[in-house]
């Protein structure tokens, strides 16, 4: 049947809940592989030129081969375990609270007048700067970088919920009233849905702030975890180890990344 | 039951009568609704009163923004706080009723279910069991003639496939009276007319009394029993047409001579009071514009 198409008023429309694929994979794959191998490419120009000093611009040989070598290092594996598990702490405890918090703040408009310019002031602060503070509260263990992520990861998934809940197309729940549905099936069944990809991108974020929040505490003051490792290299002056140690953070946060996008069905 | 027929008259226009109160399946009883206090109030329906019966098909039909919304979500329950009484089974609505389904102006698919699942909603609601809430909801599906799209999303269908969807949702869950805002509006003509045709077998089949809230006279006229026209700002019944035109109708009807001449006549009490709504909108800019530069 011939029909128009009317624009779908509200963004959340056109938010991931199509069956269809994204824009040709096939094309975007290759530009992806080409950017990396002319960056390999340049830096082992940079590497062999001499133009700077061979230790700061160590040639793709000896990372691949200080790769190699971290991989089959013990000391490695405990230290990537506790970093995930601090990220994972924070992601769980920042995550519930802000999740709760954004939707009472979505959801009582008074709450939201009165709260919302405070998380909206604090959220773009460095939280590094609660380091010193959390360190005294929770000693220079894991304990500290966990609070220090769930702070970061809090803001991001507050204030994504409540624009979530926002962002809900009230013509939803007038439907949902029509069909009288119990204050229980309204949540489960409408607001719950609705709000699934915004809350669902806050996680997200919240994954990559709770991680940089992490990684950058234990640069900081820690004995155990990645960034303590990676200073540990950086004292050492090894710097293949290092553009190893980095390389393989970075695989490790993508692949966080497109796991959580992969269960969350929010990829882009 | 066909109120035209009793009404021998024909294609006059009858004042505003109100039909016997014992037999209506619907009554709305001197409604009025006003948003907002003082100066800045806006008196959206004033003092309506008509009456639905069984298995009837009405249309209420006005100019944009004189109150048709309001009054559709009075009769569905969703504008609890109303002066007047709108009467269902002998009770006033102050909530929505189980006797009665809506359909929206606005877009209203669940772009997070498939069509399958967007109309077995109202099941899901009741705890039907699955297969049964598939079963029914598939007769809804073949009935507005959407059969092989089960498991599309909404946002792969167009906006007429999208408009079926809700339609079937709403129908799904059986309802004695249908209340539809507008369901047509953002179509083209082609597909307004024959989505006409839809809801005029499906009214033969389920015979549910249906009010439907339009700006489009073809669509009234085309559908209707009765319309009932209203005023521009505030809301008021101008006066209430019966439509005799013989059924089974299909879209075709509007090709008759009959049918030039209720859209003749509705049209021009239509006229007076959309161009009066349209300078109404004028004068407000002027206004506005005028304390704006002074
Ligand atoms: N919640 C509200 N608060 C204040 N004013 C309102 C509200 N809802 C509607 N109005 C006003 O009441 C009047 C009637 O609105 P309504 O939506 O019922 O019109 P309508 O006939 O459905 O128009 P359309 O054909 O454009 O849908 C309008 O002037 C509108 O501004
Ligand atoms: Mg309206």
């Amino acid at each position: 049947m011939a029909a128009t198409e009317p624009v779908r008023p509200k963004a959340a429309r056109s938010q991931g809940w199509t069956a269809g694929g994204p824009v040709s994979g096939r094309d975007t794959n290759l530009i992806r592989i080409g950017i990396v191998l002319g960056a390999a490419i340049l830096w082992e120009g940079v590497s062999r030129s001499g133009w700077l000093f061979q230790d700061v611009v160590p040639s793709l040989l000896a990372i691949g081969a200080a790769i190699g070598k971290m991989l089959v290092n013990p000391a490695f594996y405990a230290n990537l375990q506790v970093t995930a598990g601090e990220v994972f702490a924070s992601l769980a405890i920042g995550g519930a609270l802000g999740i709760f918090t954004g939707i009472a703040l979505g959801s009582n408009r008074f709450l939201g007048a009165a709260f919302e310019p405070y998380v909206y002031y604090l959220a773009p602060t460095p939280r590094i700067i609660f380091f010193p503070v959390m360190i005294m509260w929770f000693g220079v263990g894991a304990a500290s970088k966990i609070a220090l992520g769930a702070l970061s990861c809090f803001f991001t998934v507050a204030l994504s919920t409540a624009g979530g809940m926002r962002g809900i197309d009230t013509v939803l729940i007038r439907v949902g009233k029509s069909f009288r549905a119990t204050p229980w099936q309204m949540g489960m069944k409408i607001y719950l849905p609705a709000m699934r990809v915004p809350v669902l991108n806050g996680i997200r974020l919240g994954f990559g702030t709770a991680m940089v929040t992490a990684l950058l505490a234990e640069t900081k003051l820690s004995n155990q975890g990645l960034g303590y490792m990676i200073m540990q290299i950086y004292s050492r002056f090894d710097m293949p180890s290092l553009y190893a140690l980095l390389i393989i953070v970075f695989i490790i946060a993508g692949a966080g990344n497109l796991i959580l996008g992969r269960v969350t069905g929010t990829n882009a | 039951m066909n109120n035209a027929a009793a009404n021998a008259a024909g294609d006059k226009a009858v004042p505003v009568m109100p039909a016997p109160a014992a037999e209506a399946q619907l009554v709305i009883d001197r409604v009025s609704k006003r948003f907002g206090e003082g100066p800045g109030a806006v008196v959206a329906v004033d003092d309506m009163s008509f009456d639905v019966m069984p298995g009837e098909f009405v249309a209420c039909i006005g100019p944009s923004g004189c109150g048709k919304s309001t009054l559709f979500n009075i009769i569905g329950g969703l504008q609890e706080e109303y002066v007047g009484n709108v009467m269902i089974d002998k009770s006033r609505i102050a909530g929505p009723h189980a006797a009665v389904g809506m359909v929206f102006q606005e877009e209203s698919t669940f772009p997070w279910r498939n069509v399958l699942d967007n109309v077995a909603f109202p099941l899901e609601l009741q705890n039907v069991g699955q297969s049964e809430r598939r079963d029914r909801a598939q007769k809804f599906i073949s009935l507005v003639g959407l059969q092989g799209f089960e498991k599309r999303m909404p946002s792969e269908l167009s906006g007429g496939m999208r408009q079926r969807v809700s339609i079937a949702r709403t129908l799904v869950s059986g309802p004695r009276i249908l209340l539809m805002d507008e369901p047509f509006a953002a179509l083209d003509e082609q597909t307004r007319l024959l989505l006409g045709d839809k809801i005029t077998q499906i009214q033969q089949e389920l015979h549910q009394t249906t009010l439907l809230i339009t700006h489009n006279l073809t669509e009234a006229v085309q559908l209707s029993d009765r319309i009932v026209v209203m005023t521009y700002r505030p809301g008021r019944v101008k006066r209430i047409v019966n439509i005799d035109l013989p059924r089974p109708r299909t879209s075709d009807v509007v090709s008759s001579p009959a049918f030039g001449k209720y859209v003749a006549e509705i049209w021009g009490d239509l006229r007076e009071e959309a161009t009066r709504g349209m300078e109404e909108a004028e004068a407000g800019a002027a206004a506005r514009g005028k304390t704006a530069r002074g």
